[in-house]
């Protein structure tokens, strides 16, 4: 059975968490503060941690760096809006995807499903389906509606960091870091270029994309369909 | 240090003066140059240049016109009066002028206390209402599931539940733009600045509007060459937002909605143009104000959508104001000012070969 830890001090919230969570037919650990919860995530061994970033004896992302310590199990981040910043540096401190509260249970069923399934997948060779677009980004070929699309060496990196959080949020930083080295974590126009054209190339419309999600001040989220 | 600085130079501007006058008036009549001299600056400053005048002012009728000129000495009884009065008139004029700034600027103060209480008072009437009926909603539908709900049929179970749902997702959209209002008016945000592109934020914006424009047609128009702005993209997305959501709401479903951009000097303007029903004469100017419902007043909203772009807009710099269109309906625009363009490395100086 799958065991899911939610670190979270409302217990209204953990109430609805619960009954939802175990509805889909997890198995849910309670923690109400940040403490517990890294005691929790060390005896339950959970496979996926769902953490509020506001937790009452310490920070949800110390919490996020002590279980990233020993464990690379998925943790999903709960956010108050207007916070991208923290949610930014919970992200980078290891959480995986986040959610902002208010958030309605299908939502936050899709990331947790999302996570689990990234965390269970082998990061082998794949083929994106994007809509009329397909990307093998072994072989770097693209088409679009069966004809060859050219995609520089750039945008199949682009292309390939964000397919390795698939359906996942990636930050700026981490894509920068990623695909144009270290030093350059402060380039945020190269995405918003690089973006534009990969867009361009691959979504029927560039402006309102399907596949190539924008999270606002935060990063990127690649959605792909179901292969 | 600005008095002290006009003190010394209205003695000497009245000395010239009396130098002027000497021969054709009486020493009286230059006497009362320097009591001008003195009452403007007690007038106009605190008490310590209206003393420092009245000195400069005696010490210099004493010393060049009062006999024996060239010294301080002084043969008439009567001028030590002159000086006195002099010396009484800048302390009791600096006294009323102090106290009749005072009373002033408890005044304003006063004023500035009575328009926050009225905006205060407005916010909370609004708020009151436009959060009773969710509320009111919330309540019934969920006291019904939750005392009753075994007597429902499950589709109206459903229903009840979509409904405190929906409400309380409008109610929470609400009560954040009323923090989002109180968070930029206290001046307690900082900017995240950062590159970002218009069509992105657009992008974002119409995402999360998406089901609010279903009804409309949404047309969007942003050239190809857009420059890039440094913005704090969340709020210039909620800004946007704000807009479009002004247009979801004030116009009948199946209007035209276009938002566009486009590049115009040193700035950049973003518009949401409507073909709805336009604005009143005299709204125009208006319907950026805070807490404004529009005329009909019935659409509902805190009113604050407008005010919160606004306020957001001029926090980067630019400018927010709605248009009547010549055809007929609104544009509603705002501009962001543009800086020089980062730069981009060339892909093949970094890329790996093909």
């Amino acid at each position: 059975m799958t065991t899911i830890l939610v670190v979270e001090d409302e217990p209204e919230i953990r109430r609805f968490l619960r009954s939802s969570l175990s509805a889909e037919g997890f198995r849910v650990v309670e923690s109400p503060n940040a403490r517990r919860g890294a005691i929790d995530a060390g005896t339950h061994r959970p496979d996926l941690a769902i953490v509020d970033l506001a937790l009452p004896d310490y920070d949800g992302r110390e919490l996020i760096r002590q279980i990233r310590a020993w464990s690379p199990m998925p943790i999903v981040v709960l956010s108050a809006r207007h916070q991208e910043h923290t949610k930014v540096e919970a992200l980078d401190a290891g959480a995986d995807d986040y959610i902002t509260k208010p958030f309605g249970v299908g939502e936050l069923l899709a990331r947790v499903r999302v996570a689990l399934r990234h965390a269970a997948r082998s990061p082998a060779g794949q083929v994106l389906k994007l809509g009329q677009a397909q990307v093998d980004l072994e072989r770097r070929r693209a088409t679009r509606a069966g004809a060859d699309v050219h995609l520089t060496p750039i945008e199949f990196r682009l292309l390939g960091a964000l397919a390795k959080h698939l359906g996942m949020v990636v930050t700026h930083r981490q894509l920068l870091a990623e695909v144009w080295g270290p030093t350059q974590v402060g380039q945020t126009h190269y995405l918003r270029v690089y973006m534009k054209q990969l867009r361009d190339k691959l979504e029927d419309d560039s402006v309102r994309p399907r596949y190539l999600v924008t999270e606002t001040g935060v990063g990127y989220r690649l959605l792909a369909d179901e292969a | 240090m600005k008095g002290y600085a006009w003190a010394a130079g209205a003695t000497a501007l009245c000395t010239a003066a009396g130098l002027a006058m000497r021969g054709r008036f009486d020493l009286v009549n230059i006497a009362m140059v320097y009591l001008l001299a003195v009452v403007i600056i007690a007038l106009r400053y605190s008490r310590g240049p209206a003393i420092v005048t009245a000195v400069l002012c005696v010490g210099a009728f004493d010393f060049i016109f009062v006999p024996p000129a060239g010294t301080f000495t002084v043969d008439d009884v009567q001028y030590l009066l002159t000086f006195a009065i002099m010396l009484a008139v800048a302390l009791i004029i600096s006294r009323l002028t102090e106290s009749v700034r005072q009373r002033a600027s408890a005044q304003a103060r006063l004023e500035v206390a009575a328009e926050t209480e009225r905006i205060r008072s407005v916010l909370l009437a609004s708020i009151s209402h436009d959060l009773r009926t969710p509320l009111a909603v919330m309540c019934g539908a969920s006291s019904s599931l939750a005392e009753r709900g075994e007597r429902l049929s499950p589709a109206e179970r459903q229903a009840l539940a979509q409904s405190v749902f929906e409400q309380a997702r409008d109610m929470s959209e609400q009560v954040a733009k009323v923090l989002e209002m109180t968070r930029l008016e206290t001046g307690a945000l900082e900017l995240q600045r950062d590159w970002d592109s218009i069509g992105e934020i657009a992008g974002s914006a119409l995402a999360r509007l998406r089901e609010r424009l279903a009804a409309h047609r949404v047309i969007v128009e942003l050239p190809e060459d857009l420059p890039l702005v440094r913005v704090d993209a969340a709020l210039i997305e909620q800004a946007l937002a704000n807009l479009l959501e002004n247009a979801a709401r004030h116009t009948p479903p199946g209007t035209l909605v276009r938002l566009r951009a486009s590049a115009a000097g040193s700035e950049l303007v973003v518009s949401v143009e409507d073909h709805g029903p336009g604005l009143p004469e005299g709204d125009v100017e208006r319907v950026f104000a805070k807490f404004n419902h529009g005329t009909e007043g019935t659409a509902g909203g805190v009113g604050l959508g407008l005010a919160i772009c606004r306020a957001i807009v001029r926090l980067h710099g630019g400018r927010a104001w709605a248009e009547q269109l010549p055809g007929g309906g609104t544009a509603f625009r705002f501009s962001l000012p543009l800086e020089p363009q980062p730069e981009l490395p060339a892909e093949v100086a970094t890329g790996p070969a093909a």
